[in-house]
C-alpha cells in the first residue's frame, strides 16, 4: 500500500515538473534600429544579426544602430512595455498567446504624435520588421524578436 | 427419606433390600401390576442399552450431519465471499482511477509540451490591422509581406514625413 502510494506520488510530481516546463516564460526584444551607410561607430547588435542579411536585402543599408530597445519576459502573455528612444517610441501591449504565437497591439510615436498603429501575431520563429520614417540619410527601423 | 418415586426407581433396579424392600412391598396398592411394570421398565432398559452399542459409531453421523448442514449454508455464505474477494474492490477501484489519472495528466503535459516548442513553430508573424494617422501622415500607405526565404514578416511603410538627423539620437 504504501509502495504504491510513493508511486502515485511520483508519477503526479513528474506530471507537474513536466507541466511547468510545458509553459516556459519568453521574452519579446523590441529594438528601434537606424539604418544607414554610414562609416560603423558601434558593433551590430547581437539581437540584430540574426536578420541583419534579411535587413540588408529588405533596405539596402550595411549598417544597423540600436537607439532604443526594451526586453520583456512575458509570463501571462498580457503585458506592456514601452521601447524609446529621444524622439520615437514604440508602445506594446501583449493581448495573449494564440497558436504559438503573442498577440502584439503596436504603436508607434514620434514624440506624442502617433505615426503608426497596428495589430500582429508575433510568431516565436519570426521577427516583425517595420519600416518608419527617413532619418537623415537612413531609416528608422522597428523589430521585434520572440526570444 | 426417600420419596416414592426414589424408591420406586432403586426397586426397579434391584437396589432395595432388607427392611426397606419390606416396607415398600408393603406400601404398593397392586403389587402384581408393579411387578408387570419393573418386568417392562427391565426390559426397555435391555433395549437401550442394544441400541446404545449400535449407535457407537456416533462420530461418523455427527461428521454426515455436519457435513449435510455445511453443504445447506454453503451458497449463503459464499456469495460475499465472491464481492469481498474480487479483483475490483472499492479499494483498488479507487486505486485504479487515481492511477489513471496521474497517467492521463502526465501523458497530457508531455503531448502539449512537445506540441509547443518554440523553436519547431513553422507560422510566420501576420499583421492583422495596421493604420497611420491620415491628418499627421497624409501621404503615407503601408503595405505587408511575408519573406519567407529569411522567415521574417514586414509592414512597409512609405510616405511618413521624413525627419533630420537629429532625430537617430539616442
Amino acid at each position: 500500500m504504501r509502495a504504491r502510494l510513493l508511486l502515485l506520488i511520483a508519477i503526479l510530481l513528474v506530471a507537474v515538473s513536466i507541466g511547468g516546463a510545458a509553459l516556459p516564460e519568453q521574452t519579446v526584444w523590441s529594438g528601434l534600429i537606424i539604418a544607414s551607410n554610414s562609416p560603423p561607430t558601434e558593433p551590430t547588435p547581437a539581437e540584430i544579426t540574426q536578420i541583419e542579411e534579411a535587413l540588408r536585402k529588405l533596405f539596402g543599408y550595411s549598417q544597423f544602430q540600436l537607439i532604443g530597445e526594451a526586453r520583456k519576459t512575458l509570463k501571462t502573455g498580457e503585458e506592456d512595455w514601452l521601447a524609446a528612444s529621444k524622439y520615437f517610441s514604440l508602445q506594446v501591449d501583449s493581448r495573449g498567446e494564440k497558436a504559438d504565437a503573442y498577440v502584439l497591439n503596436l504603436k508607434l510615436f514620434q514624440e506624442q504624435k502617433l505615426l503608426l498603429e497596428t495589430k500582429a501575431k508575433l510568431s516565436k520563429a519570426s521577427p516583425l520588421i517595420i519600416r518608419g520614417p527617413q532619418v537623415g540619410d537612413g531609416q528608422l527601423v522597428i523589430v521585434l524578436v520572440v526570444q | 427419606m426417600k420419596t416414592f418415586e426414589e424408591k420406586w426407581t432403586a426397586w426397579v433396579d434391584d437396589q432395595l433390600t432388607g427392611r426397606e424392600l419390606e416396607e415398600f412391598l408393603a406400601s404398593l396398592p397392586d403389587r402384581a401390576a408393579a411387578e408387570a411394570e419393573k418386568q417392562s421398565a427391565k426390559q426397555l432398559g435391555s433395549f437401550l442399552r442394544k441400541q446404545a452399542v449400535a449407535l457407537s459409531n456416533a462420530d461418523f453421523f455427527n461428521h454426515q450431519l455436519r457435513e449435510r448442514l455445511d453443504r445447506e449454508r454453503a451458497p449463503a455464505r459464499r456469495e460475499p465471499d465472491v464481492v469481498r474477494t474480487g479483483w475490483w474492490t472499492i479499494r483498488r477501484l479507487l486505486w485504479g482511477s487515481a492511477t489513471s489519472l496521474a497517467v492521463f495528466a502526465l501523458c497530457t503535459f508531455v503531448v502539449l509540451r512537445e506540441k509547443t516548442p518554440p523553436s519547431q513553430s513553422q507560422y510566420l508573424t501576420e499583421i492583422l490591422t495596421y493604420r497611420v494617422d491620415p491628418t499627421v501622415s497624409p501621404n503615407a500607405t503601408i503595405s505587408m509581406f511575408q519573406k519567407k526565404e529569411d522567415h521574417v514578416t514586414v509592414l512597409w511603410v512609405e510616405g511618413l514625413q521624413s525627419l533630420p538627423a537629429e532625430y537617430a539620437t539616442k
